[in-house]
Formats: structure tokens, C-alpha cells, sequence
């Protein structure tokens, strides 16, 4: 794991590290109260990778990917983003897809997803063209001119991922995205993710409570602590791509799922 | 084919209800003197629009309705925005305001007749001060509609605060300050006829109320029709719009 055997002094170049945190911790303070959330995470993220972080509820693990989309500060430790610190949300490094029903409902598709590049004043027409562009690459053509009410939790999601990407950003956040969405649809989409993620070839982080999911889609799943979050484990998962529904009825996918399972269990 | 069938309906009642108002008094069903029939009143009403003191006192009413109007609503919208995005203010003041507003406000009507003597100024500041609560409550909700998902998702996106402000906080709430503006609008035009109809010289109020203390029928549901007509009219405007902008509420 090359990955992880990073340190300081050898920082490898920004083109081939997307995300890099050192020593990072952070104490909210509730009340009069100074309560410790992130303890010591160390993550070296190769470019290109599909990183999936799982833990359980409150573990930190959404506010550690809000602090890599510069959406909030960290107490200590350094967090690097293609080499460069991240106070503030740049849209042209990362990319982010929430939870369900992130999508402004008075929006249409399309203007869902131009909406990052029309804060930025690109021009109409170029707009347009990626827009249509990021809708044909998730599979929704056509849908363009529909409201997100009109749309199901899988294609709102669909449109969020569109969104997430249209500004061409190298590293993709995804918090929890296919959570809200029943099983069936939930893996489809994981499938669908994998066909995006490989011909777009971006950083993924992705976070989530299905050890499944985790297993199914990560080349590198990281596993956290309750909180004060700390990385209990960090698991290399080697089963060859294309990832097939196949797979998960194989050995080792049982013992790599389990062998998450059991670090979240030893550390409650 | 079903809302043809609705409008038709409607149509069909409405007819029945003047038609009944024509007839009934004519054939002594109802008493002719506390309901005069639907002609005499149409009469009366083509009458009184010719007239120079009925104009003035439709001028007048107008005047004071938007003049009222142009006070409480962006008043009541800053103080309510503000109550609602100033956590330290809303947690002072808000208290407070749920307790003002169950207040029945005509209870005031007395100290602004006081205060303004009896015209413009009492009529305009008793309608302003009644209305300026209701804008206030509705922009607090308005500001409580939009999501602190969307916000969050904009910032993601490197929107700026003043994007923010246009680009969610504006769309979000458009529809729900429309429904103020709408709901607002019957407040202030009950305030100024309230306070036209209790102590006044001029406006339609303090007609319809003389017309109705010297038993002068015809005229007082010929005002009362006037006053309606103004009243739809305006409510039906604001709520197409309110219809069109809110398209994206399901």
C-alpha cells in the first residue's frame, strides 16, 4: 500500500496525490463543552482512485468531506487538495454530490446542472452544450426540461452527479448519495457510478453505512471509529474491474465485507 | 372536459344567485326594502360612478389602500427577514410578535384617530400598522422555507453571498411572498374601510357606512359591489402570478 507509507518530507506531486490529509483533527464546541470529532486522520489519496469511507452515525466521516470541499475548518492538521490547502469551496477541484433531494426544486434538470457554471458567468451556450453533455453521461437525455419533482430518488441523483461533475472538477465528494434510494435502485446506481467513474476517470470519495456498497465500488475502503473518528483501517480491496453483481457471491468479497464489519463492531 | 364542466357550474350558480336576488324582492319573497332587486341596484350603481362625490371617494379609498400598502409591506418584509435571519433579534422579538399579532388590531383605531386626527394620516397609519404584522409573519415563514441543504449545496459551488441571496434566497421564497403580498392586500383593505367606515369624512367606506345608517339600500350594495370588484381583481392577479412563479411546488 504505497498509499499510505507517505509522509512530509516526500510529498509525491499534486498531479499524482489528489487528496492528502495529515494529522487532521477538529473540536467543535457544543455549549461550554469542547467535543472532540476528528482525531489524527491520515489519508493519502492517489488520483484516479475509488475511496470509500465507512463508520458508524457520527462518526465525523460527513464533516471530514465537508472540510475536503472547503465547506468547513478543521481545528488541526494539514489538508491538502491537489497539493493546495482548501479553506474555501473551488468547484474547479472538487465537486460535490449530497444526500438525497440536494436539487433546487424551482430549477429545471438542465438548469440543475448549469447552475454551478452559471455562477461563474460561463456563457449560455457553453452551458448548454456541458449540460447536455453531463445529462447524456448519466443516462438522462431527454429529461432536460423536467422539475426534480417529476423525477425518481434514482434519476434526482442521477442529475445531482451531473451536477457534481459539469465543472470538470478532478476529485468527486459523494455523501452518502444513494442512501435514501431502496435496494435495487441503490445498486444500479452503484453500477452506474462505476461506468461514470471510469470513463471520466476522477478521484472519488465516497462515504457510506453499506458495507456492500463499500466493498462493491472502493479500491481502497478506509473504515472510522465512533466519534471522536479516527481511520481504525485501512483495507486495499483487490477484486478485479469491471466490478460484476457476480462478484459479491465470491469468498473474497465475504471476507473483505466481514473483515469491515468486524473493525466497526470491536470499536463500538 | 372536467373544468369546462366546473367553470359551467359556477356559471350556472352564479346566475342562479342574481337571479334569485332580481326576483325574490319582486315578488315580495324578501323584503324589497332590506333587499332592493339586483336592476335597481345595477341602477344605482351606473348612477353613482357618474357622480363627482363617489369618484373622489373611490380616488381617495385608492390612495389610502396604496399608500398603506407601500408602507406595511416592505417594512413588515425587512423587519420580518430580519427577525427570521438574526438568531440574537429573532429570539428577542419573536416572543413578542406572536403575542401583538393575536391582538385584534382595531382595538387601535382610537389612539390613531387620536394621534392623526380624523383623515388620510389615521386611515393610512391604523391600515399600515394592522397590515405591517401580517407582512412580518409571512416573510418570517417565507425566510424559514428555504432549506439549509440549498444553501450549502450553492456554497459547495463557490456561490458568493450575494449569489446566494439572489440565486436561492429569492427564487426559494418568491412564491410564498407572493402569497404575502396577496394575503396582505385583504388586510390593508379591511384596515383602511375600517377605519373609513368608524370616523371619516371621505372614501368609500364612510359612504357605504352613511348610506347604511340613512337605509339608502340600492346605494350600499352598489358600494359593497364596487368594493369587491376592486378586491378580486386585485387578489386574482396576484394569485396568477403567485401560480406561475410557484409552478415547481408539486
Amino acid at each position: 500500500m504505497a498509499a499510505v507509507s507517505m509522509n512530509g518530507s516526500a510529498r509525491a506531486p499534486a498531479s499524482d496525490i489528489a487528496l492528502e490529509v495529515r494529522g487532521l483533527s477538529h473540536v467543535y464546541e457544543a455549549g461550554d463543552r469542547a467535543v472532540p470529532a476528528l482525531q489524527d486522520i491520515d489519508m493519502s489519496v492517489r488520483a484516479g482512485r475509488f475511496i470509500v469511507i465507512v463508520g458508524p452515525s457520527g462518526c465525523g466521516k460527513t464533516s471530514l468531506l465537508m472540510m475536503m470541499a472547503g465547506l468547513r475548518a478543521h481545528s488541526a492538521g494539514t489538508l491538502l487538495c491537489q497539493g493546495r490547502p482548501i479553506p474555501t469551496p473551488d468547484p474547479t477541484r472538487v465537486g460535490v454530490v449530497f444526500q438525497e433531494a440536494s436539487l433546487f426544486p424551482w430549477l429545471t434538470t438542465l438548469d440543475n446542472i448549469e447552475f454551478p457554471l452559471s455562477l461563474r458567468g460561463v456563457p449560455a451556450e457553453e452551458r448548454r452544450r456541458r449540460a447536455e453533455a453531463m445529462l447524456s453521461l448519466v443516462g438522462l437525455k431527454g429529461f432536460g426540461a423536467r422539475y426534480p419533482h417529476e423525477l425518481s430518488g434514482g434519476m434526482k441523483q442521477r442529475v445531482s452527479i451531473a451536477r457534481g461533475l459539469v465543472q470538470d472538477p478532478p476529485v468527486l465528494l459523494m455523501d452518502e448519495p444513494f442512501a435514501a434510494l431502496d435496494e435495487q435502485t441503490r445498486m444500479t446506481m452503484g453500477h452506474e457510478l462505476l461506468r461514470i467513474w471510469s470513463t471520466t476517470s476522477k478521484t472519488v470519495v465516497f462515504i457510506t453505512h453499506s458495507l456492500t456498497e463499500a466493498v462493491y465500488l472502493a479500491d481502497e475502503v478506509y473504515v472510522m471509529s465512533p466519534r471522536p473518528g479516527r481511520i481504525i483501517d485501512h483495507i486495499e480491496i483487490t477484486l478485479p474491474r469491471p466490478r460484476t453483481y457476480e462478484m459479491m457471491a465470491t469468498d473474497v468479497f465475504g471476507r473483505l465485507r466481514e473483515r469491515i464489519w468486524q473493525q466497526i463492531r470491536h470499536a463500538q | 372536459m372536467q373544468r369546462g364542466l366546473q367553470t359551467l357550474i359556477r356559471l350556472a350558480l352564479l346566475a342562479l344567485v342574481l337571479g334569485l336576488w332580481e326576483v325574490l324582492p319582486r315578488i315580495g319573497a324578501v323584503n324589497p326594502m332590506l333587499l332592493p332587486p339586483l336592476s335597481d341596484v345595477a341602477t344605482t350603481l351606473w348612477g353613482l360612478l357618474g357622480r363627482a362625490n363617489v369618484r373622489e371617494a373611490i380616488a381617495v379609498t385608492t390612495l389610502e389602500v396604496i399608500t398603506a400598502f407601500a408602507i406595511a409591506v416592505p417594512l413588515g418584509a425587512a423587519a420580518g427577514i430580519l427577525l427570521a435571519e438574526n438568531e440574537y433579534l429573532g429570539a428577542i422579538f419573536k416572543p413578542m410578535l406572536f403575542y401583538v399579532f393575536s391582538i385584534p388590531k382595531s382595538i387601535f383605531l382610537p389612539l390613531f384617530i387620536l394621534a392623526f386626527g380624523i383623515g388620510f394620516g389615521q386611515k393610512v397609519g391604523y391600515a399600515a400598522f394592522t397590515t405591517t404584522f401580517v407582512v412580518m409573519m409571512s416573510a418570517t415563514a417565507a425566510v424559514e422555507s428555504v432549506r439549509g441543504d440549498y444553501i450549502l449545496v450553492a456554497r459547495s459551488f463557490g456561490a458568493t453571498p450575494a449569489q446566494i441571496i439572489w440565486r436561492i434566497y429569492v427564487p426559494c421564497m418568491m412564491p410564498v411572498l407572493l402569497e404575502t403580498l396577496r394575503i396582505s392586500m385583504i388586510f390593508n383593505f379591511t384596515g383602511v374601510m375600517i377605519a373609513e367606515m368608524y370616523a371619516s369624512r371621505t372614501g368609500i367606506g364612510h359612504l357605504i357606512s352613511n348610506w347604511g345608517e340613512n337605509f339608502q339600500l340600492p346605494q350600499l350594495f352598489a358600494g359593497i359591489i364596487i368594493l369587491s370588484a376592486v378586491a378580486i381583481a386585485f387578489n386574482e392577479t396576484v394569485r396568477r402570478l403567485e401560480a406561475r412563479v410557484g409552478a415547481w411546488r408539486q
